[in-house]
């Protein structure tokens, strides 16, 4: 038991340290100083491992910590005029009952199960029954004083404080055995990463009557969750004796483990699962074809054979765009009160446009499916690589995604310019015009953008994956802009007007970039 | 027409694939790379493609008019996992290849010629390549490369994975193709680089070197490469 409770241990922890010097090789300025031989450093895996046991230590409690302020005692100052103990017990019950069957652990297909029990074929059953033990070790003693501490602070009794950890553990425990005996009755195995419906609904049920109830000023008296404290408490440890008899763990998490294992192994089969995915995409529809001739050929066919992803998606936010203008323009003409309001938020709130349009804006789609079902094959071909044909091809694609990406925008622009209008206009009528073209441009620089990346870090690597550091960067950048962006409040002809002149020099610059550098650049990354 | 590489070396981080590697390569002739696993037969393809750029080094073509660079169009590629543009049709994506490629390919003959000329059938040639089968797949990536007529063919492990008839078919081919160019090809199977090819060169330590054959017979010459190959290890 404590060799295997060791061994797993050590297992966790090694691939944990692992997994951070990856992702550090990953950051472009940071990799060039780190040595290769960087897994194999002892004293650095020391540190890490130290670092590791002191954020497991760390995260039994900092988690409970958490969870019990941010979810249940902070909520709890909320509901004013009901007893606060009870309000307290009453949230916590509902949300107990949801952790105990979705928060099992047991049934939870995680990488330590995966690399424990199917690829270094440890004992499933020692290596479940050890770690259970622990998770609910770890419940246990990481409530406890979190428990004591907001209990007492909420007016709970010391003793009800005291049982709490314990029904916790108990919930969690009851629901593992009955699954444990359903799987003998009835072979299905539970994965509480993939919740049916019915689940789902009683989840939100379930939240709804933790926080809603008390809403209406309806909470259970504090006798209800005390009872089925103890009762959970019972029932837990009566399950116990079945837990640790239960002797088919191998087959439970083979299953439990088989439809999670394809994304896990990072070999051929997920590669392959990745590339299948991507070919369902294609459409198999026999009567699509192309009259053009040469790129304008290749071009034609991928965009009416990819309709689904390129431009479904794009029309379908049009529509609601769409659907949102006429709903406002309603809005303001059933109540005219709303007018001078609407017309503020038009004239101030158009940086929160460009947050919008990041989100709606199908750059990074388009250049994945590029990737994925064009150039990823046709990049091995030499002839695909001649600079004139490569930058012929970026025209034409910076066209089409221009054409999709615009259409939303365009009905975006028309529709706040309308809801200037009707919300009682403006002293410059500039405005109108500002509003529609810097929205195209908006959706113009995110088409250029994202397509210019693509082709200047192409960050795909041979086996479909995403490995470009610097281009990762770019992304999280592209959105922090954006997300700042959205906290910004300026007036629509001074936003509208940067905005225009920012995207027209950035798209300029972006394309004189792409063609002194991307037939360079634009290649497959190795491995 | 000769292919000269001049002292090209790669490294990836600290451990060196390719050590100053000099050689020169004849027309007509179909080379047979052979190297242990890891010995950086893909990396030397794959510089030669300038999919990965050598640290150092030059890659030339010498023919009557003189000696000049390597140029993309010099090249055919074919890998061993054929990688072919699945959302096309063998017939669009020949089309496509032979719009872009006229004034290279010169006298274009009709489509179903060329489809004819690989063995593909009459009713798959109309079929999404992504539902062709690997054999198929192999066909038309090994079909878009001759038809560009290459000066140089690189082949990385290409018939490992077909079955006989393919495989039997493929070299066919490229026997009958090796007219005119250079062909190097990379293999794990000896007997079928003895079979097929002209040279046998082995990538060892990072370096090319040719195994003379001279008056070995069969026997002989097939020991002397397992030893040079275990050699490396």
């Amino acid at each position: 038991m404590k060799k295997t409770l060791i061994l797993s241990f050590s297992l966790k922890i090694t691939y944990r340290v692992n997994g951070i010097l990856y992702s550090l090789k990953q950051i472009p300025l940071v990799k060039k100083l780190l040595p290769g031989e960087l897994y194999g450093m002892h004293w650095l895996k020391i540190v890490a491992s130290v670092l590791s046991v002191i954020w497991e230590v760390a995260s039994v409690f900092l988690g409970k910590f958490l969870y019990l302020l941010l979810m249940v005692f902070l909520p709890c100052l909320l509901y004013d005029g009901l007893p606060g103990q009870e309000v307290f017990l009453h949230i916590l019950l509902f949300l107990t009952v949801i952790g105990g069957f979705a928060n099992t652990t047991l049934f939870n297909p995680t990488k330590d199960k995966y690399y424990a029990i199917i690829l270094m074929r440890m004992d499933a059953r020692e290596y479940t029954l050890v770690n259970y033990g622990y998770s609910i070790l770890k419940v246990v003693i990481g409530f406890l004083p979190c428990s004591l501490l907001f209990g007492l602070l909420g007016g709970v009794p010391v003793w009800l404080c005291l049982l709490l950890p314990f029904s916790v553990a108990g919930y969690k425990l009851s629901y593992v055995s009955y699954t444990l005996w359903d799987y003998e009755r009835r072979g299905n195995v539970y994965n509480e990463n993939k919740l049916d419906k019915f689940q789902w609904l009683g989840i939100a049920l379930l939240l709804l009557a933790a926080y809603g109830l008390p809403a209406f000023g309806l909470v259970l008296p504090m006798g209800i969750p005390a009872v089925l404290a103890l009762l959970s408490i019972l029932l837990g440890a009566a399950g116990i004796p079945r837990i640790y008899r239960f002797g088919e763990y191998k087959e439970v998490c083979r299953t439990l483990l088989s439809d999670t294992m394809s994304q896990m192994d990072a070999s051929s089969r997920s590669v392959r699962t990745v590339k299948q995915a991507n070919e369902k995409k294609i459409s198999a529809d026999v009567s699509i074809t192309s009259k053009k001739s040469g790129f304008e050929y290749l071009n034609e066919l991928f965009v009416r054979r990819h309709r689904k992803i390129l431009w479904k998606s794009a029309e379908r936010i049009s529509y609601v765009c769409a659907a949102l203008t006429v709903g406002a323009l309603l809005a303001l003409y059933l109540k005219p009160q709303l007018r001078p309001m609407a017309n503020k938020l038009v004239m101030t709130c158009l940086p929160y446009f460009a947050f919008i349009l990041y989100a709606i804006n199908r750059g990074t789609s388009f250049t994945q499916a590029l990737f994925m079902n064009c150039d990823h094959s046709l990049l091995t071909y030499s002839f695909y690589k001649r600079p004139g044909f490569v930058l012929k091809l970026f025209r034409i694609r910076l066209r089409e995604i221009m054409k999709i990406n615009a259409v939303p925008a365009l009905i975006l622009g028309f529709g706040l310019a309308l809801v200037l209008f009707v919300s009682g206009g403006t002293d410059q009528p500039v405005n109108y015009v500002v509003l529609v073209v810097s929205m195209v441009c908006m959706s113009l620089f995110f088409s250029v953008h994202y397509l210019t990346i693509y082709y200047l870090l192409q960050p795909y690597t041979v086996g479909t994956e995403l490995k470009g550091g610097t281009y990762k960067l770019v992304s999280i950048a592209t959105y922090m802009v954006c997300y700042f962006l959205m906290q910004l409040r300026m007036p629509t002809l001074v936003f509208g007007g940067m905005t225009i002149v920012f995207c027209v020099l950035y798209s300029v610059v972006a394309c004189i970039l792409v063609y002194k550098l991307a037939p360079k650049t634009f290649r497959l990354r190795m491995g | 027409m000769k292919f000269i590489i001049e002292h090209v070396s790669k490294s990836y981080e600290k451990k060196e694939v390719l050590r100053d590697i000099s050689f020169t390569f004849e027309e007509g002739k179909i080379y047979g790379l052979l190297g242990r696993n890891g010995a950086g037969k893909t990396t030397l393809f794959n510089c030669i493609n300038r999919d990965v750029k050598a640290d150092g080094g030059e890659f030339f073509l010498e023919t009557d008019a003189g000696r000049r660079g390597l140029m993309a169009d010099d090249i055919g590629y074919v890998l061993s996992t054929p990688t072919v543009p699945e959302f096309l049709t063998g017939r669009e994506f020949l089309k496509f290849f032979i719009d872009i490629n006229e004034k290279t390919i010169g006298r274009v003959r009709p489509l179903d010629e060329y489809f004819g000329f690989m063995g593909i059938a009459p009713e798959d040639r109309d079929k999404l390549l992504k539902d062709y089968s690997h054999g198929m797949k192999n066909k038309m990536q090994m079909l878009v490369n001759i038809i560009a007529r290459p000066n140089i063919l690189l082949l990385d492990e290409p018939l490992t994975s077909l079955d006989v008839v393919v495989a039997e078919e493929m070299k066919g081919l490229l026997r009958s193709l090796k007219q005119n160019r250079i062909t190097i090809f990379s293999t794990h199977i000896l007997d079928l680089a003895l079979d097929l090819c002209d040279e046998i060169i082995l990538l060892n330590h990072g370096g090319l070197e040719v195994v003379e054959k001279s008056h070995l017979d069969g026997r002989e010459f097939r020991e002397k490469i397992i030893a040079a190959l275990r050699e490396q290890a």
